[in-house]
C-alpha cells in the first residue's frame, strides 16, 4: 500500500482581492515525483508555505506525513527539504559554512552528503554566497534542500537560472531521491519540465487546483501546433476532418493547426498532396489551459 | 565562528560591528576621563554649568550638576547621555534586525523550513543582543579604569561597573522594544527608528517632566529614571529599578516571540 505523504483538504488562503489558493484538495503519494504545473502567481508558491507551516490557512487543512502542518510543524519540517521560489541566501557565508549551519538545525550535520551533492552540480562550496551567479547560488539552494536525504522534498521551480547542462544533473539529481523511495513535491510554470520529470501532475490556475494527472496520461494527449507547407495549393476542406484537429487555417500553400494527441491522421491525410516542410511549436501553458480544461479555467475566472 | 545554532550565527554575523563598537565605546569614556585634570578641575566649567537655564541643565542630569568631583563630571558627561546612547545603539540595531532582518532579507522562509520553533529564533536572536550589549558595557568600564589609572584621576570602579549595568540593562529594555516592533513591522530600518523615538520620548519625559507642575508623576513611567533616576553611580543599583528594566525587556521579547509564532511570515 502506497502511504499518502502530503493531503490537503479543501486548503484555502486568501489574500484580500488577488493571489492566494481556494479549496485545494491535493494527495501526494510516497515515493512519486509530483510536479505542481501553473503559470507564475496561480496559487503554487502559497501552497508550498502552508504545508511548512510559513503562512497559515484561512480554512482547510494540511497534512503532511500523516501530521498537521500547524501543530507538528516541528516534526514535520525535520523530515523536509525545501527550496524556496525567490532563494534568499545569507550573502557573507560560503555554501559549506550554510550547510554547516543548517545541517546543525536539522540535528544531523552531514558535510559529506552535501559535498557530494554540490559536486555533482559542479559547485564550489567555499565561496562566499555574494560572489555566486545566479545559477549557482540555485545550486546552494538545492544542496542544503537535497542534503541529508530527506523523506520529503519540496522543491518551488527548482531549474529557474540553472543552465542546461545542470539541469541535467539536477535530474539525475531527482532520480537519485526516486530510487530512494522518497518523494517529490516540485513546482514549474514549464510543461516539458514537469513532462520529464513527473509522475503525476496537478495542474493550478487562479488559486484552484483544475486537474491531477500522470503525465503518461498527459503526453498521449499532448497539444501541438504544427504548420504544414506544401509544394501546391491545398482545398480548405482537405483537413477537416482529422479526428482531434483544431484552430486550422488554410492559406494557400501553408496550413496551420492543433492536434491533440496523436499526429498520426493528420499525416496521413497529408501525403496526398507535395508536403515540403512541418514545424512545430511547443504550446504555451494558456494553450494547454484552454485546449483541455477551457471550461474548468472559464468558470475560476 | 562555528554555526551550530540561531545565537552562534548571530555571534558569527555580529562580531567584526561589535568589536569595532567596543573600541569606539571604550576610547570614547576614556577620552572624557583623560581630559577631566585639565578641564574639570578648572572650575570655570562649573560656573557654566551653574548658569544653564533649569530646564536644559535637567536634559543633561537628573541630579544636580557637580562637576567639581571626577564622580560628577563623569555622571554629566558620560552617563547622562553618551553612555546610554552607546549601548543603546548596540540594543536598538540588532533587536531590530533580529527577525526583521531575516524577513527583510528573504531568508526567513529558508531558515523556518528548518525543524526549529520561531519563538526560538527570537529568544537566541535576543539573547545575542543581550550578550552584546554587556559587551560594550564592559568596554566603556575597561576605557573608564585604563584612562583614571593611566590619568591618575580618582574614581569608584565598582560603582562605576554598577551604573554601566544600569545603562547596559536600559538598551536591553530598548533593544527589546526593538524586536518586538521588528516582529511587527518586519522592516528594519522602521523598526529602529520606531524604537529609537520611544526611546528618545522618554529621555525627555524623565528629564523634563519633573519641571512641569502636574506632570511630575510621569517620570517614574520612563526607563530613563529607571536607569538613572536612583543616581547608580553614587547609590549604587536600586532593586527596584533593575527589576523594572529587565521585566520591560522580558515582557517585550516574549510578546515578540509570541507574536512572530502567530502570524504568516513575509517571503
Amino acid at each position: 500500500m502506497t502511504e499518502t505523504v502530503v493531503r490537503t483538504h479543501d486548503l484555502t488562503k486568501s489574500y484580500g482581492r488577488s493571489r492566494g489558493i481556494i479549496g485545494v484538495d491535493l494527495e501526494v503519494r510516497q515515493g512519486e515525483v509530483f510536479g505542481f504545473l501553473g503559470p507564475n502567481g496561480a496559487g503554487k508558491t502559497t501552497t508550498i508555505r502552508l504545508l511548512l507551516d510559513l503562512i497559515r490557512p484561512t480554512s482547510g487543512r494540511a497534512e503532511v506525513f500523516g501530521l498537521d502542518a500547524h501543530r507538528d510543524g516541528l516534526a514535520i519540517r525535520g523530515r523536509v527539504g525545501y527550496l524556496p521560489g525567490e532563494l534568499r541566501l545569507y550573502g557573507s557565508l560560503s555554501g559549506k559554512e550554510l550547510f554547516s549551519y543548517f545541517g546543525h538545525l536539522r540535528t544531523r550535520p552531514d558535510g559529506a552528503d552535501a559535498a557530494r551533492i554540490a559536486e555533482t552540480l559542479d559547485l564550489d562550496i567555499t565561496r562566499e554566497v555574494r560572489t555566486l551567479s545566479h545559477g549557482n547560488r540555485q545550486k546552494v539552494g538545492l544542496v542544503q534542500a537535497l542534503m541529508g536525504r530527506p523523506e520529503l522534498v519540496i522543491l518551488d521551480e527548482p531549474t529557474q537560472g540553472l543552465d542546461p547542462f545542470v539541469q541535467q544533473s539536477f535530474y539525475r539529481l531527482l532520480e537519485e531521491v526516486r530510487a530512494d523511495g522518497r518523494t517529490v513535491f516540485m513546482s514549474s510554470h514549464v510543461l516539458p519540465e514537469i513532462e520529464r520529470t513527473c509522475d503525476r501532475v496537478g495542474i493550478v490556475r487562479e488559486g484552484r487546483l483544475l486537474a491531477v494527472e500522470s503525465v503518461s496520461d498527459l503526453k498521449t494527449r499532448a497539444l501541438r501546433r504544427l504548420e504544414l507547407r506544401f509544394g501546391v495549393p491545398v482545398p480548405q476542406d482537405a483537413f477537416a476532418a482529422v479526428p482531434g484537429i483544431r484552430d486550422l487555417t488554410v492559406d494557400g500553400v501553408v496550413v496551420g493547426c492543433s492536434v491533440v494527441g496523436s499526429v498520426d491522421a493528420l499525416f496521413k491525410a497529408a501525403v496526398a498532396f507535395e508536403l515540403l516542410d512541418v514545424s512545430t511549436t511547443e504550446p504555451t501553458l494558456e494553450e494547454i489551459f484552454l485546449a483541455y480544461y477551457g471550461e474548468a479555467s472559464d468558470a475560476a475566472a | 565562528m562555528p554555526l551550530r545554532s540561531v545565537f552562534w550565527k548571530c555571534l558569527h554575523d555580529q562580531w567584526r560591528a561589535m568589536l569595532g563598537w567596543s573600541v569606539f565605546a571604550a576610547l570614547v569614556p576614556g577620552m572624557y576621563v583623560a581630559l577631566y585634570p585639565s578641564f574639570g578641575a578648572a572650575g570655570s566649567m562649573q560656573q557654566f554649568m551653574d548658569q544653564l537655564p533649569e530646564a536644559y541643565r535637567a536634559l543633561f542630569a537628573s541630579t544636580g550638576l557637580d562637576i567639581s568631583t571626577a564622580e560628577g563630571y563623569l555622571n554629566i558627561e558620560l552617563f547622562s547621555f553618551v553612555g546610554p546612547l552607546l549601548l543603546l545603539a548596540v540594543g536598538v540595531a540588532l533587536g531590530a534586525s533580529a527577525t526583521a532582518g531575516e524577513e527583510e532579507g528573504g531568508t526567513a522562509d529558508l531558515l523556518l523550513a528548518n525543524p526549529i520553533r520561531r519563538w526560538r529564533v527570537v529568544l537566541e536572536k535576543a539573547a545575542a543582543m543581550v550578550l552584546w550589549t554587556l559587551v560594550v558595557a564592559c568596554a566603556i568600564w575597561v576605557g573608564v579604569v585604563a584612562a583614571a589609572i593611566g590619568f591618575g584621576v580618582e574614581l569608584p570602579f565598582d560603582r562605576i561597573a554598577a551604573a554601566l549595568v544600569d545603562c547596559a540593562l536600559l538598551g536591553i529594555a530598548f533593544g527589546g522594544v526593538a524586536l518586538l516592533v521588528g516582529v511587527v513591522v518586519a522592516k528594519r530600518m522602521a523598526a529602529f527608528a520606531l524604537a529609537f523615538i520611544v526611546a528618545v520620548v522618554a529621555y525627555f519625559v524623565n528629564a523634563l517632566a519633573p519641571l512641569v507642575e502636574g506632570m511630575k508623576d510621569l517620570r517614574v513611567l520612563s526607563p530613563f529614571y529607571w536607569y538613572i533616576g536612583n543616581d547608580p553611580l553614587r547609590n549604587g543599583l536600586e532593586p527596584a529599578h533593575v527589576l523594572a528594566l529587565v521585566g520591560l525587556a522580558v515582557v517585550c521579547i516574549a510578546l515578540a516571540a509570541i507574536a512572530w509564532e502567530r502570524r504568516d511570515i513575509h517571503g
